[in-house]
């Protein structure tokens, strides 16, 4: 609310109508807000955070239609007519994504900083490969960067995620 | 960055000399430079430079003051500014010497350039290139200038 | 946070020209905005208004049209690597599609809007120079075709006029005998060497060479004193000019020592990617 008041009167404001975790949410934008602060500041999900703000380290990745993205780098009105998700999404009535769940049964995450980017990330590769290879996985995950694990027990957990998926269905 | 520049000017030394110290004409060889006004004689100048790398566009409102001076062979002066809108410095240490040279005059000298700050980030390499442009084409045409009066 | 600006929509790619005319240096095409956004987030470059052209849809296909394959400028890096098209005919394109940045990058990135920003530590300019690429540039008043080895002017300087938008990459159907390879090198984020190798091998002889280098200097560049030494030679004789055919395709990159490396250090991995490249265009 208070920003929106403190726009100037003769911004130019983009409607901006998008389904956000499942939910159709109808906003205004400026032209040059990034996705990143409008989901975090304006829309209370801090899931996805700002760490190299050059769409290098995957930190703010969210998925848009599917497909991940750099928030930090994504201006906010090119998600209308998107479906987004965030990390915040990612579990369905409180029960969590095997995903999440397996990184948790993995240990893959220490600070976290880096885990809500990379599990999204995850989500994307196994939603378009539900059996890649070591080889696959570390070619799409190549853009999340982790300073804690050394990566290891981040594809332990997203090998055990796919597999625990694919026995699902 | 050092840069190491010299030409040969089919004119006397006295009179490149002289071109050195008419603000206007010597400002006008050097690319970019524009709105040159003297502040104190032979001391002090300013002068605004602007510079372009593809979309990137540097103004720098810069002084140019004269530190040591050795009449008709030696000129060692500094020049500074700022790009408050991009949030850039510029220094150039400059060693400018004057000899003869069969009858003829070698200009010659040493910039030593620094740029601080946003631009940077544009990679050293680039800005090495263009300030080596900048100086080469300087030193073209102060020849070209001094050589067309005569 | 961005300094604010104005969003133009333009339907056309007249209009698009129409309004780059009008508003001169204040306005900018924006694409994908993978490097254009953060040149304006670091302060760099300020336009009161960016030209979206996404939703020009004749900018976007990919097709196979008269002997080339055409390329709409907004292809994105994923959608050219995901493109059958593309792997069945150009396969050295499909791979470098594939490793361009990362997936996000590849995900919003387009193709012309990497060749226009000109970023000398890029990939597709070096080997598009080595297909044969033809660049296809319109404005309001026609159309304008020339090669990517014109199109290349300097670090971040293309030939386009400032009312040009790039809409195509037209790049010839190879023939069968054909064999290209892009390698590229490099520990940091973006790449600090690529070299492009392409030629006809057909039993006999290598026709047709054609080496580019990028990344290494300002711009990517074809260096064709290099080619004359492995052109129309047995490919037994071509390995053997191979280590010369580096040291000038080293010395023709334009390599400018900085954080990526020293001059000499990446002129000596021009020769080691030309080797490289040559061999696993064969396979």
């Amino acid at each position: 609310m208070a920003k929106a008041m403190a726009r100037r009167s003769e911004a130019q404001l983009i409607p901006l109508s998008f389904t956000l975790n499942g939910r159709l949410q109808e906003i205004e934008v400026e032209p040059h807000e990034l996705l990143l602060d409008v989901v975090r500041d304006q829309l209370g999900l801090t899931g996805a955070k700002r760490s190299c703000d050059v769409q290098v380290c995957g930190a703010c990745t969210l998925l848009v239609n599917g497909r991940p993205v750099s928030a930090c780098t994504t201006l906010a009105f090119e998600v209308r007519g998107c479906s987004v998700l965030t990390i915040e999404g990612l579990a369905e009535d409180g029960k969590l994504h095997p995903l999440q769940s397996a990184f948790i049964e993995h240990g893959g995450f220490q600070c976290g900083f880096c885990t809500p980017g990379m599990i999204l990330a995850a989500k994307a590769l196994l939603d378009e490969n539900p059996a890649p290879s070591e080889a696959d996985l570390k070619h799409f995950m190549h853009g999340n960067i982790c300073r804690c694990t050394g990566y290891k027990k981040i594809i332990e957990s997203i090998m055990a995620a796919a597999q625990q998926m694919r026995s699902k269905s | 960055m050092q840069f190491q520049k010299e030409v040969e000017i089919r004119a006397p030394r006295g009179r490149v000399w002289d071109f050195i110290w008419d603000v206007d004409r010597f400002i006008a060889c050097v690319p970019g430079c524009k709105e040159a006004r003297t502040i104190e004689a032979g001391k002090k100048y300013a002068a605004t430079m602007v510079e372009k790398v593809g979309p990137f566009k540097v103004e720098f409102p810069t002084t140019i003051e004269v530190l040591e001076r050795e009449e008709l062979s030696h000129i060692k002066a500094q020049a500074s500014g700022a790009d408050n809108k991009i949030g850039s410095r510029m220094k150039i240490d400059l060693d400018v010497h004057l000899r003869e040279s069969n009858g003829n005059t070698a200009l010659g000298f040493v910039a030593t350039v620094d740029i601080l700050g946003k631009l940077a980030a544009l990679g050293h390499g680039i800005i090495k290139r263009k300030a080596d442009q900048v100086l080469d084409e300087f030193a073209q045409a102060v020849k070209r200038r001094l050589e067309e009066d005569s | 946070m961005l300094r604010r600006f104005r969003l133009e929509e333009p339907e056309t790619v007249a209009e698009a020209s129409e309004l780059l005319s009008r508003f001169g240096e204040s306005a900018k095409v924006y694409a994908g905005g993978t490097e254009l956004l953060l040149a304006m987030k670091e302060g760099l470059v300020h336009y009161e208004r960016l030209i979206n052209i996404k939703q020009l849809k004749s900018l976007r296909q990919i097709k196979s049209d008269n002997g080339a394959i055409s390329i709409g400028a907004l292809c994105t890096h994923n959608e050219l690597e995901t493109s059958p098209v593309i792997r069945q005919t150009l396969p050295a394109l499909h791979m470098l599609e594939r490793n361009v940045a990362n997936v996000r990058v590849r995900q919003a990135g387009t193709l012309g809007g990497n060749l226009c920003f000109a970023e000398p530590h890029a990939d597709p300019g070096t080997l598009l120079m080595a297909l044969g690429a033809t660049m296809v540039a319109d404005n309001a008043a026609g159309r304008r075709e020339f090669s990517a080895e014109e199109f290349f002017v300097d670090a971040y300087e293309t030939s386009l006029r400032d009312d040009e938008l790039l809409s195509e990459i037209r790049i010839p159907v190879p023939g069968a005998h054909f064999r290209s390879a892009y390698l590229k090198f490099g520990y940091l984020e973006r790449p600090s060497v690529g070299v492009a190798v392409a030629f006809n091998s057909n039993g006999g002889g290598l026709s047709d060479v054609r080496i580019a280098v990028g990344c290494a200097g300002p711009s990517p560049r074809r260096v064709r004193e290099a080619e004359a030494l492995l052109d129309g030679k047995s490919r037994e004789e071509a390995e053997r000019s191979l280590a010369q055919a580096g040291q000038v395709a080293g010395s023709a990159s334009q390599a400018i020592s900085d954080l990526h490396g020293s001059q000499d250090y990446k002129e000596h991995i021009v020769g080691v990617l030309l080797k490289r490249a040559f061999h696993g265009a064969f396979s």
